[in-house]
């Protein structure tokens, strides 16, 4: 790693101040107790920033990269800090000034006859919520489990929600960025001066530069505009519950063809039980054993609960006719292939929402963390798998298998994309217990590489781990790698945008090792 | 008990209020003092009744002490040094998103109602 130069620091940090203010500048343990994980998997301070800087428009954001530019002192730029199990506020390495954007919070336009809003960084989920609902705009936006994060940061970092809008970075239409020298450039069609489809056409003229901008290190994206869903008229949910593990690939295979021909447009999530039970309460309630629980306790657990193995609702969203032939469809392509039946309930516009599929303002996703009694943290661990029952099956069981070993209970879903699913499944650990932390980061590392071996590679990763991941995506000796570094390079030599996210390292760094 | 304990309805009525002039004027929020405004603003989505953090609290203090508006005792130095770290399952609030003025009026607010 590379140190920056005390006094390097303390006069970036004076300019930092004379363009947003002292009241927006901290440093030393106030900024290291800030930005430090909230669920970190080791020693929080071990990777918490020198400093941190919180600008309030785009020409500020634009002003610190350039004094950082000119001291090469690098930074790392954050939306809320909110993305809890893949690092939340904290950076990857510890030299770095966070600039934390929490504060550019506008929602700069809502456009809701062409359905799409542009936002900043610092925007909530909660508070595109409270736009959309006090204004009574028909649009609805889609959001993961917890709705505390940032509507953009979440669509850089390829998040997912349950609406037929939940792969939120396809969704994502023309950007605004800060580049490594202090330039700013729109992509897509705003970079036509004047041009009134940036936010309807996503490609411009010429290579197509916003997914280069997701999960990456290479400019600060400021501004998104964002596609949001037209208010349905009715939505139709078929929940179902199987009652034993082996029921998932034919859940699976179910579904496949469903998603593929767009009967149904949102991602289901089979959710296992434990992702169930932990938002009931601690795992004492249910087990006070060590370990990850037995298959027994779990059953019993389960059937205390009234609960399936997995859990999940199909949610159709349209008009009442069409809903009601799709679920027609979902009912055929179901039957006889599991013992369950579906539940059907009905949300019809105009009545509360909680219920209805669109996002409500909630944590309760963080419950997850008191699962074993606390103070708890997560790591995500997310492969992404084909979309098949057999393979399904095969990282499921590869997967929990793994978990039980090391002695933490699998907590995992898989969420259907159109062609994929995502394996989301998380270590659930005590934060106080160093032994605990321990066997979770082993096995965090022991997923990533048992995965490659199996041709499974990560959607998206804790901070931790951006490196070990990174590589095991090695096709060809790992050219991809090479590439990103060879763009990282040119676009942003000096290393001044977050160095190391991703695992891609500017020159500067590859050659300080 | 601390003033006015806001259901949580209440409370997303009161943020939506606030963002749009015109449901402000038809239907003006209840008088509060800003602690307890920026109580239910900032924290109530967690510390509200039926909130997580609310759910969490039930099972480690004694029975009617969850709610944070309800403790017998709440000193203003502990809010300020758990908003700032952290605590539990509870995820610090830094500066950036909720001043040094905001948490002292939220503090002095859940030690004394004021």
């Amino acid at each position: 790693m590379i140190a920056i130069a005390p006094d390097k620091l303390a006069r970036a940090l004076a300019a930092f101040a004379e363009v947003v203010g002292a009241d927006n500048v901290w440093q030393g343990r106030e900024a290291q107790d800030a930005y430090a994980d909230a669920m970190a998997p080791r020693d929080p301070l071990s990777y918490a920033p020198l400093a941190a800087v919180a600008p309030g428009s785009a020409e500020e954001v634009q002003a610190i990269v350039r004094i950082a530019a000119e001291l090469v002192v690098p930074l790392w730029p954050i939306s809320r800090g909110k993305n809890f199990g893949y690092g939340g506020a904290a950076p990857h390495i510890a030299d770095v000034v966070m600039v934390d954007m929490i504060r550019m919070n506008r929602i700069l336009e809502c456009n809701a006859e062409m359905g799409y809003v542009v936002v900043e960084p610092g925007v909530g989920f909660d508070d595109l919520y409270e736009y959309l609902t006090s204004n009574n705009i028909p649009l609805w936006m889609s959001a993961p489990a917890h709705t505390w994060g940032s509507v953009l940061g979440n669509a850089l970092e390829r998040g997912v929600g349950y609406t037929p809008y939940g792969e939120h970075a396809s969704k994502i239409c023309g950007m605004e960025v800060v580049t490594a020298d202090g330039s700013l450039l729109r992509t897509g069609m705003g970079a036509l001066a004047g041009s009134g489809t940036w936010h309807a056409f996503p490609y411009g003229f010429g290579p197509s530069w916003d997914p280069a901008f997701m999960q990456s290190n290479f400019g600060i994206v400021t501004k998104m505009g964002l596609w949001l869903m037209p208010a349905p008229r009715q939505t139709l949910n078929l929940a179902m519950m199987l009652n034993r593990p082996d029921e998932l690939p034919a859940a699976v295979d179910a579904l496949r063809p469903l998603k593929l021909d767009g009967t149904v447009q949102a991602s289901p999530s089979f959710g296992n039980v434990i992702r169930n039970l932990a938002t009931r309460g601690p795992r004492s309630q249910f087990y006070q054993g060590q370990g990850a629980m037995p298959p027994e306790a779990l059953e019993t657990a389960r059937l205390q609960a009234g609960v399936g193995h997995w859990n999940f609702g199909i949610r159709l969203f349209g008009d009442p006719d069409i809903n009601a032939i799709n679920a027609r469809k979902v009912r055929d392509a179901f039957a006889g292939k599991v013992e369950a039946e579906f539940e059907q309930t009905e949300w019809n516009a105009g009545g509360d929402l909680r219920g209805s599929g669109h996002p409500t303002p909630t944590l309760a996703a963080l419950g997850v963390v008191d699962w074993l009694g606390g103070p708890g943290g997560h790591l995500t661990f997310s492969p992404v798998s084909q979309f098949s029952g057999a393979e399904a099956w095969k990282q499921y069981t590869t997967v929990r298998g793994m978990y039980e070993e090391a002695g933490f209970d699998y907590y995992g879903g898989f969420t259907a994309g159109q062609r994929y699913l995502n394996h989301i499944t998380m270590i659930v650990f005590n934060r106080n217990d160093g032994e605990m932390t321990a066997r979770a980061n082993a096995l965090f590392s022991r997923l990533i590489a048992v995965g490659a071996q199996n041709g499974w590679g990560e959607y998206r990763t804790h901070t931790l781990f951006y490196d070990e991941v990174a590589r095991s995506y090695d096709y060809n000796n790992g050219a991809m790698q090479r590439w990103n570094e060879r763009v990282k390079d040119a676009v942003d030599p000096q290393g001044i945008i977050a160095p190391g996210k991703m695992g891609i390292w500017p020159r500067r760094y590859r050659e300080a090792v | 008990m601390r003033g006015l304990v806001f259901a949580v309805p209440l409370c997303l009525a009161l943020a939506a209020a606030a963002m749009s002039p015109d449901a402000r004027a038809e239907d003006p929020a209840p008088a509060v003092n800003s602690g307890e405004l920026l109580f239910v603003q900032k924290c109530g989505l967690c510390h509200l009744e039926g909130g997580f953090g609310t759910r969490v609290l039930q099972r480690r203090v004694p029975q009617g002490q969850a709610l944070l508006q309800d403790r017998a005792a709440l000193p203003a130095a502990f809010v300020t040094a758990v908003v700032r770290r952290g605590i539990g399952s509870m995820p610090q609030l830094r500066e950036a998103e909720l001043s040094d003025a905001q948490l002292a009026a939220i503090a002095r607010y859940l030690e004394d109602g004021e």
